[in-house]
């Protein structure tokens, strides 16, 4: 025969409530952004150089460039409110051997926001345009040299260096 | 008259060598309690508590009038634990247990009754264990408050 | 002489005899043997006792992220029309617990435009692609927050963010900032 002797009973079902409630749950974190915007200039010549043929001072007073406008292509990051210089200044006068023609007989006019007719010189750079702020422009110079009777024979050369400055 | 009594004494021989035979008659006294009886798992940070411990249990027992016989003590859980229609496998459960032995450590299962203990003949005195459970933490536990039974026996066959 | 006496009333017994009482004397033994042997096999014992396990998991979220700054620096915006972040990607890492079946969302949110004093950068100019399960592209804004990622379920998970700002020739010069704020959402 056997016997089962129970001891304490307990047939206790708990349910511990949460130490906190289930709820939702969110967190955040944080990242810096920063960007260098430098001044920067870059510009580009649809030609590098300008040719004007032989022409009859009567027929032809100016000569227009064979190339047709040059089309000129500026771009600049300078702060806010600066302005952007394009100048171009020719290194002497037209030259041929000895012989020269005033490069002040070189003129040109212009299209595009920002772009000016001027004349060339050889003593101090003259503006081709001009702009506020940051961009990137693009305008057109058509060259012309003044013809004349007086001009010597022979082929004539002469540098003009552009520069633009993005302060 | 010894012809006469002959066959009543063969019976009485028969029924002493079966008295003698037969295992011997024992009132088996088994005592058991768990306290307390919940095993709490605390909400914590799988990255900081990959294993979390629930407060330890003891383990009450006695084991009388076994003789030589041997006792176990086993542990199964209903189910896996569940909060809703989200579960924990219970194989997630494991715990260790003092003295080792007769107790020793396990992985809980709803499908095998687990060893927590045995040993063979009397535990005369009652004897307390302690045991912690703990659940291996991990951040696909979806949340809720999950709970499972985990029925411990003593047996002693 | 009868080992059992006869009973009145008892027919069958009283019938038997010597012999039918040496038959009972049998039978008797023979009941109380096997109950004997019976009882001696019923010792097994076993005592039961249910405890509780509980578990309370709750909503949590956790976001990690490799670099808590993003740089650009200056470049050509004819060569670099869009600007890598020097740094590379942002790794990200997001553990989240939720009720199961509900959405983890993680979303990010500039402060502002880029600014460098008066002047500013768009925030839309702020692109991003992505890597990982759950991870999507996107464009930066101030007004609202945009999905970074989302998923199903607790869990935890990595992926990549690549930015880039697009480059323009309008831009003034100047160093700009702006802070963007991820939010990690375990419903």
């Amino acid at each position: 025969m056997t016997t089962i002797r129970r001891s304490l009973f307990g047939l206790v079902l708990v349910a511990l409530a949460a130490a906190q409630a289930l709820g939702a749950a969110s967190t955040t974190s944080n990242v810096t952004v920063s960007a260098t915007v430098a001044a920067t200039a870059k510009l580009s010549l649809s030609s590098s150089t300008v040719s004007f043929a032989n022409a009859d001072p009567d027929a032809t007073p100016s000569i227009t460039a064979t190339e047709g406008a040059i089309t000129i292509t500026a771009k600049g990051k300078t702060s806010t409110g600066s302005t952007i210089t394009l100048t171009v200044l020719a290194a002497d006068d037209l030259k041929s051997g000895t012989d020269s023609i005033a490069i002040t007989n070189l003129t040109w006019t212009s299209s595009g926001a920002g772009f000016v007719a001027g004349t060339m010189n050889k003593s101090s750079a003259q503006s081709v345009a001009s702009w506020t702020n940051s961009g990137s422009r693009a305008g057109t110079q058509t060259y012309a040299l003044a013809n004349s009777w007086s001009y010597p024979t022979g082929s004539y050369t002469a540098t003009a260096t552009y520069t633009l400055t993005a302060p | 008259m010894s012809r006469r009594y002959s066959p009543i004494l063969a019976v009485c021989a028969a029924l002493g060598f079966i008295l003698l035979a037969a295992p011997a008659v024992r009132a088996q006294t088994l005592t058991l309690s768990i306290a307390p009886s919940t095993i709490a798992f605390a909400n914590a940070d799988p990255d900081t508590t990959p294993s979390i411990a629930a407060p330890s249990i003891t383990v009450s027992y006695r084991v009388r009038g076994n003789a030589s016989g041997a006792w176990r003590i086993t542990l199964v859980a209903s189910g896996d634990l569940t909060a809703g229609s989200a579960t924990i496998p219970i194989t997630n459960v494991t715990w260790t247990a003092t003295p080792a032995p007769p107790f020793q450590s396990g992985t809980m299962s709803r499908t095998l009754a687990q060893t927590l203990a045995s040993g063979s003949g009397n535990v005369q005195q009652s004897t307390n264990a302690t045991v912690v459970f703990r659940l291996s933490n991990s951040w696909t536990h979806n949340a809720g408050t999950y709970s499972a039974s985990i029925v411990f026996t003593l047996t002693a066959p | 002489m009868s080992v059992i006496q006869a009973v009145p009333g008892a027919p069958t017994l009283h019938r038997l005899g010597y012999h039918g009482g040496v038959m009972r004397v049998w039978a008797v033994s023979l009941v109380v043997a096997a109950l004997l042997v019976a009882g001696a096999l019923v010792d097994a014992a076993s005592l039961s006792r249910t405890a509780t396990a509980t578990a309370t998991i709750n909503a949590v979220a956790r976001l990690t992220l490799s670099s808590t700054s993003l740089a650009f620096p200056d470049t050509d915006p004819d060569t670099t029309p869009a600007i890598p972040a020097s740094g590379g990607a942002i790794t990200i890492t997001a553990k989240a617990r939720t009720t199961i079946g509900d959405t983890v969302t993680l979303v990010v949110q500039a402060a502002d435009d880029l600014r460098s004093g008066l002047d500013t950068i768009l925030a839309t100019q702020l692109r991003w692609t992505s890597t990982g399960t759950g991870f999507v592209a996107g464009t930066m804004s101030k007004t609202a927050a945009q999905s970074v990622a989302s998923w199903t379920s607790s869990g935890a998970w990595s992926g990549t963010q690549s930015y880039t700002l697009l480059n323009s020739w309008t831009y003034a010069t100047g160093t700009y900032s702006t802070t963007l704020t991820y939010t990690l959402t375990a419903p």
